[in-house]
């Protein structure tokens, strides 16, 4: 009866083990995509944050129905990389990123190997004569923003202040708390009521922010647009080392 | 032996075969269509099942799911934490925050049962008189129309199913797509128009739908459709959403005024019923409003959804509220509370000053003098300092000042490094904790808290808890999971007045629309019942000073800011906000702030100061809240159901 339990359970436990084993009728998908989103103003990749929006992708080659889209990051540098996808015939679309809508779907990219595609957008504004000044332990950031596309722009929202103590710095990697938040300044105007007629604005100031003695911390402005996804558009991010 | 086993299969066998005759009769334990839909008592059964799955987010309504929000049969005690109010930040908390997307909700079984009924009870005519046959197809009409507003106010424009689907017919035919939002609010309206016209003014059931409940839910659900057509434009879906190009989701200004309309014209049918504002518990103001949700006979209450310690566990009609919205031990006796009331909220209504005019704290003797010259209705819904409740009183204090010498807001938000906080000079501490000042000994906090070690579980965080809906006759030994049973108000006639109110004032309407404010703040024992009309255009909000994409008056959003008081706690603020197309600016990073008492011990005085919420909460919905992305599983069934919602 003894040796009866243990043949089972044994016997019981094998099989289990064995169910791991099979092996998947399909490859592992190995097939990498990558490119620049490229601001149309500079030339440049976009100054934006780590993951804050998509490019979206649609698998033509699967055919049984309506695909789902698909989601790839986008890195703070701009950049993008993925090199975990199925072979096929895709349909690309940078969405929802704070520039004007992209209308021209890029159709049936054959993702086959390592295949690189780039995108060209038009942000919605540009944060540009970006400076920082410490007195103390209080920070200060001033930009002055520009918009060389006023008409039909959506309505400013807010400027906000990204403090971050890694390099990654934006509205997906700060430091959340009230004292930054809350030195945002809210606009809600359209362009013509907040700035007039002119390209760019007068500048903005933001702060005082407290920061930490011997801390070094990662900032940059970040401004937005009310349009449907209110990302933001941002200077370049700058180090300051606050002295002990 | 041969012999015999043989005989003994052949009458087995026999006796098989035998049965088969037998076995197409009717079995007798099963009620079909002719018993449920030929007798009245039969309907009343078939509807009950449809009664209680119908979309009110009620007592144990779970605001981010956990299968369905509406029906979590297992362990839902914790709905408490779960609440709307959590996830909205109408309550503080420290577990759920906002749910953009909410839980793939899809009561096209549910509706398919209406349509059930609705095509085949004709069959059945001539077992009803005229009015008994019209009153019942009219509730089936006002089911189906609450089911469809479970679904509008989630997706916007749904495919409208009206029919008995055959599930054997062609993919063509079964794979149907999306009506437009507007096709979707005007059906619910048909559907409840049929359901007015239909029902009779017979009130005896308050948990069965009759004309008047028709009309309530005429008046929330088309305030809701004229909100969500007159501000969705200011969201800047039009531009990139096809959703919205296609009038799926949102749609025009000019046809606002039409669903307001409807608002109005329903708010004086019910008028017309047997209802009143609750006084009965006058001249106590603030135990009127108390009680208003505790008198089963309340002459307020329209629609109540009941609950019943004789139900079984698994049809989720007990509740745990009282375990879990007040703390243990004192005022619970399981679970416990996990929501307080942040300041935003407070400041809503009449509050005494708790700051002099020179920026220094008001000295108080005592911390209970805090609710002298509070609103009556605020202290009909919330607990505070000095109130009892199940013989215990509310103890609720942060911690003690040596000294207290500078303004208010000297005190930096409560930080630990401001000097007023620094050196010893506050003290914080845990429950029970105490401290030796001068040689006299004190308590650090209330019995109540703010305990500073521990978490929100049966620890005020500010000053107060949810008092609304809390039954104080119930016995602290009988504060447990599942012991509850007081019902759930679904519409009330205070409702329903700032239905009206709003609607009124959205179609410039004012001054009428303020003789409805007035009669609720009359009620509310309100200092000022009728403040006068200000056209002045803000785009300011109040919670939040929230930064809306558009300007409205200001008399709007004191109509605004009135429901916000008048309901707070049940459940409607989180819809409000996204009918507005206010949500992702009043929760665009909300940090509920605290309200939090402390002692001054060389004064002998109390104050009340405004503090952070000290563990860094916010709350934060995107401009994916105004509409849940459509279940991708009903998606790959049927890819008519595309194009999806915004932003998904």
């Amino acid at each position: 009866m003894k040796k009866f339990i243990i043949y089972s359970v044994l016997g019981a436990s094998l099989l289990s083990i064995t169910s791991c084993y099979k092996a998947d009728n399909w490859d592992a998908p190995d097939v990498r995509v990558h490119g620049r989103v490229i601001d149309s103003y500079t030339g440049e990749n976009l100054l934006t944050s780590q993951d804050e929006w998509k490019i979206r992708i649609w698998e033509r080659s699967w055919e049984a129905s309506e695909p789902n889209n698909q989601d790839l990051s986008v890195k703070q540098d701009g950049s993008y990389n993925n090199s975990k996808l199925f072979a096929g015939t895709y349909d690309m679309l940078p969405y929802g990123g704070p520039f004007w809508p992209v209308t021209d779907t890029i159709k049936n990219v054959v993702f086959d190997g390592v295949t690189q595609q780039d995108f060209t957008v038009t942000p919605y504004l540009q944060l540009i004569d970006f400076e920082t000044s410490l007195d103390g332990l209080n920070l200060t950031l001033k930009c002055r923003l520009k918009a060389p596309i006023r008409t039909g722009l959506p309505n400013l929202v807010e400027i906000k202040p990204f403090l971050s103590l890694t390099t990654f710095c934006g509205a997906t990697n700060n430091i959340d708390i009230g004292e930054y938040s809350n030195k945002r300044i809210q606009i809600n105007k359209s362009w013509q009521e907040e700035v007039g007629d002119a390209e760019t604005s007068n500048v903005y100031t933001v702060g005082p922010l407290p920061v930490k003695a011997g801390y070094t911390y990662y900032v940059r402005l970040g401004a937005n647009v009310n349009d449907a996804n209110r990302k933001y558009n941002y200077t370049e991010i700058v180090k300051v080392e606050v002295p002990d | 032996m041969n012999k015999k086993l043989f005989v003994y299969i052949t009458l087995l066998g026999g006796l098989l075969f035998s049965q088969c005759r037998q076995l197409d009769l009717e079995p007798k334990g099963i009620l079909g269509e002719s018993e449920l839909f030929g007798t009245e008592y039969g309907v009343k059964m078939y509807f009950a099942g449809l009664y209680n799955r119908l979309p009110i987010e009620d007592f144990v309504y779970y605001a981010t799911g956990k299968d369905d929000g509406y029906h979590n049969t297992s362990n839902y005690w914790d709905a408490g934490k779960n609440s709307l109010g959590n996830m909205s930040g109408e309550f503080f908390n420290t577990w759920v925050s906002v749910d953009n997307d909410g839980f793939a909700y899809w009561p096209y079984a549910r509706i398919r049962e209406v349509n059930t009924f609705i095509q085949n009870f004709p069959n059945y005519r001539q077992n009803y008189d005229d009015e008994d046959y019209n009153r019942l197809l009219g509730e089936a009409h006002f089911l189906r129309a609450y089911f469809y507003f479970g679904l509008a106010k989630r997706y916007g424009g749904v495919p409208i199913i009206t029919e008995v689907q055959d599930p054997l017919a062609a993919p063509e035919v079964l794979e149907v797509s999306r009506d437009t939002e507007y096709d979707t609010w005007k059906f619910i309206h048909d559907d409840l128009q049929f359901a007015i016209d239909n029902m009779t003014d017979d009130t005896r059931e308050k948990g069965r739908a009759n004309k008047y409940v028709a009309a309530a839910l005429m008046s929330r659900t088309m305030l809701y459709a004229g909100s969500v057509a007159k501000y969705t434009e200011s969201l800047g879906f039009e531009a990139t959403e096809l959703a919205t190009q296609q009038g799926l989701a949102g749609m025009r200004p000019d046809q606002a005024n039409e669903f307001f309309g409807y608002a109005v014209a329903a708010g004086k049918i019910v008028e017309e019923g047997p209802y009143a504002l609750y006084t009965a518990g006058y001249p106590d103001k603030a135990t009127n409003f108390a009680n208003l949700f505790l008198d089963r006979n309340s002459s307020e209450s329209i629609f109540i959804k009941d609950y019943s310690q004789n139900s079984p566990n698994n049809n989720i009609l007990r509740h745990s509220y009282d375990a879990m919205m007040v703390p243990v031990p004192d005022f619970s006796s399981q679970g416990g509370s996990q929501s307080n009331v942040p300041l935003d909220f407070m400041e809503l209504y009449d509050m005494p000053a708790y700051v002099n005019p020179d920026g220094t704290p008001v000295r108080f003797d005592s911390r209970s003098d805090i609710r002298e010259g509070m609103e009556p209705r605020m202290r009909g819904t919330m607990y505070f300092d000095g109130d009892e409740l199940r013989g215990n009183t509310f103890s609720i204090q942060r911690g003690i000042y040596r000294t207290f010498d500078v303004k208010a807001e000297d005190i930096q938000k409560g930080v630990n490094t401001a000097p007023i906080n620094s050196n010893g000079n506050r003290i914080l501490g845990g429950r029970g904790w105490t401290t030796q000042i001068d040689g006299v000994t004190y308590t650090i906090a209330g019995k109540h808290g703010s305990f500073d070690d521990t978490g929100i579980e049966n620890n005020a965080f500010g000053s107060a808890f949810i008092r609304k809906y809390i039954n104080p006759d119930m016995a602290l030994a009988d504060a447990v999971f599942y012991k509850s049973e007081q019902p759930w108000i679904v519409f009330r006639l205070g409702e329903i007045y700032l239905n009206t109110a709003e609607a009124l004032y959205e179609l410039g309407r004012r001054e009428e629309a303020f003789d409805y404010v007035e009669k609720i703040r009359d009620r509310a024992g309100a200092k000022v019942v009728r403040p006068a009309i200000d056209i002045t255009m803000t785009n300011i909000g109040t919670i939040n000073n929230a930064n809306y994409p558009y300007s409205i008056e200001k008399s709007l959003q004191f109509i605004r800011d009135e429901r916000a008081r008048e309901l707070y706690a049940e459940n409607h603020w989180w819809w409000d906000l996204r009918r507005w197309r206010t949500a992702d600016q009043v929760l665009n990073q909300f940090r509920p702030r605290m309200l939090s008492a402390y002692y001054v011990a060389d004064e002998g005085k109390y104050i009340y100061l405004e503090e952070d919420n000290r563990i860094n909460r916010e709350w934060t919905a995107s401009k994916q809240s105004y509409y849940e992305p459509i279940p991708w599983g009903e998606i790959g069934k049927n890819n008519n159901l595309l194009p999806q919602n915004p932003l998904y």
